[in-house]
């Protein structure tokens, strides 16, 4: 039998919003101002600054085993984000854990580290240093990497130049070629022509044949459908069903549907 | 229509169907936790990265370059002017010391060391806002962006040391042996550099308003430092008080091998580097701690 790749266990991340203050950046005049204020409210135990807590993830447990596709549907700002960034340790968990056991590449964004002012070869090292490559990995690789792009005529032009879909290919490109034990992409194949959705989807089902593990978040049905055997519908940041894709597909595709009806 | 949903009832048929454990053997590659308090620094990841780090440093040192429209004329001409100025200012006009170094090179000798000081601060200081993409959608390190800025200061510095150099030859200072002693002063100034960087590029991404502090920290503090004015005048009593300040020590240890003049006293090096130390620790073990906020922050 397969081994476990992802083991989530009671995952769960709350944010604070505070309604006090107006929307802005936190200084520290602000805070040291502030200060004498929330000491005195602290010392007579009635103060009650209005924050709220907002749970971007509840609860959530589910197991993924080595080789497997899973996708992750659901509406937006359900936390499907924030649960691949918990996974990629961007961010931490309020409570809850997950043991991950496999190298991770993670592409939540396309162009992660690109910058305008360098050409795409400089582009192609850092981002591929950025999502964890070594250099010498980076250069037995950059052939393919441009080939893949299709760019080879651009290189050495800034990015800035480049129309928006070399871009994304770009990008696309150089994450293609991590080569990790488990892939976490998060909606990327939302820019980009056809064609591109199609090389991309090409891709993650080589990835995926080579028996790495695959987490996919989408709102492309179809996408999910032909990608993925298995899918999880997360809604506010609970975990709603966990199963064979189509149903899931059927079961979600439904709700929107009836709540669609019912505003 | 039927009263209850459709929907309801298979979703509690998928949700009855239990997930299957099965027995770790393995150890996890990493386990992710709710982490509070101090963390530890794990150098190794940082060296694992390195690549990463060497990347960054090249970035930054070409984007400086293709930004700016004289490049390295730039980095020549900032501390050359300033020392010109102040030349006038402090050594003609205040007629301040430079224990029997022309005034000029005194006082470019103390901007070649600040100038690297401040302009690695600066960058390093505002280095994580400035990647916020980056911090927000990627795992690595975070403490190789400011790490990278003062790494790539030391380019700049390179530059800087060239022309003190040629002010050298010009004024007819010939070099001792005491640059052979050069390299660990620089080292401590890069330490001290890193960890100041440190302690602000954290504050920054938190409260914002301390990337502007930061420019008035760094003007106080250069007059607090001995740039224009020799460790010399100041009374005897005071010095080792003066001296807590690490940058006291790599700029008069600084001057003291390059120009073979002045005299050093050991114990006052022994406090910065104990100073220098303290602060690269402080402000890891901070940065360390406060990282695990800052993708949900910045």
């Amino acid at each position: 039998m397969s081994d476990v790749a992802i083991a989530v266990k009671n995952l769960s991340k709350s944010f604070k919003i505070a309604h006090q203050r107006d929307a802005g950046y936190r200084t520290l005049r602000d805070d040291l101002m502030g200060l004498p204020q929330r000491m005195l409210a602290r010392w007579k135990r009635n103060g009650q600054l209005t924050s709220e807590t907002f749970w971007a993830l509840k609860d959530v447990s589910f197991e993924v085993k080595k080789g497997e596709v899973v996708g992750i549907i659901g509406r937006n700002g359900t936390g499907k984000s924030t649960l691949l960034k918990i996974l990629s340790r961007i961010t931490e968990p309020t409570s809850g854990g997950a043991d991950i056991y496999g190298r991770v590449g993670a592409l939540l964004e396309v162009g992660t580290g690109f910058h305008p002012e360098l050409t795409g070869r400089e582009n192609i090292f850092m981002n591929g240093a950025i999502l964890g490559m070594k250099r010498v990995e980076i250069q037995q690789k950059f052939a393919e990497i441009v080939a893949f792009a299709g760019i080879d005529k651009f290189l050495d032009t800034p990015v800035k130049r480049y129309s928006s879909g070399m871009y994304v290919r770009l990008a696309f490109a150089v994450a293609a070629h991590l080569d990790p034990e488990i892939l976490f992409v998060d909606e990327v194949l939302a820019v980009g022509d056809t064609e591109f959705q199609k090389k991309c989807l090409g891709k993650m089902h080589d990835v995926s044949q080579a028996g790495r593990t695959v987490i996919f978040i989408s709102h492309s049905m179809e996408a999910i459908s032909r990608l993925c055997p298995r899918a999880i519908w997360l809604h506010e940041g609970q975990l709603i069903v966990d199963g064979p894709s189509d149903a899931v597909i059927a079961q979600y595709s439904g709700a929107s549907a009836l709540s669609a009806i019912q505003t | 229509m039927s009263t209850e949903s459709p929907i309801v009832a298979t979703v509690a048929e998928l949700y009855a169907t239990p997930i299957r454990t099965q027995a770790r053997q393995q150890k996890p590659t990493f386990r992710i936790r709710p982490t509070k308090g101090w963390a530890p620094l794990n150098v190794l990841e940082l060296w694992k990265y390195r690549d990463l780090l060497w990347i960054l440093v090249e970035r930054d040192t070409k984007l400086l370059y293709k930004q700016t429209a004289l490049g390295v004329a730039w980095v020549v001409m900032q501390p050359l002017i300033a020392a010109v100025i102040f030349a006038v200012i402090f050594g003609r006009v205040a007629r301040l010391p430079s224990d029997g170094a022309p005034y000029l090179l005194f006082v470019f000798c103390g901007l070649t060391v600040w100038t690297y000081f401040s302009q690695a601060l600066q960058h390093a200081g505002n280095s994580l806002i400035r990647n916020a993409q980056l911090v927000s959608k990627v795992y690595f390190p975070k403490l190789l962006l400011p790490l990278a800025q003062t790494i790539r200061g030391l380019v700049d510095f390179t530059v800087t040391l060239v022309v003190l150099l040629v002010l050298m030859a010009i004024y007819r200072v010939p070099p001792t042996f005491r640059l052979a002693v050069l390299p660990v002063f620089l080292f401590f100034m890069t330490l001290t550099a890193t960890g100041v960087a440190l302690w602000f590029s954290a504050l920054s991404v938190k409260y914002r308003d301390c990337t502007h502090a930061l420019q008035y920290f760094i003007q106080i503090w250069m007059y607090a430092s001995p740039v224009v004015y020799p460790i010399s005048m100041i009374p005897e009593r005071w010095r080792p008080l003066f001296a807590l300040n690490p940058a006291v020590g790599f700029i008069e240890g600084f001057r003291w091998a390059v120009l073979g003049h002045s005299v050093l006293n050991p114990s006052l090096v022994c406090i910065t580097i104990v100073m220098s130390l303290v602060v690269l620790f402080s402000g890891a073990f901070f940065f360390r701690r406060a990282e695990r906020g800052f993708a949900d922050i910045i």
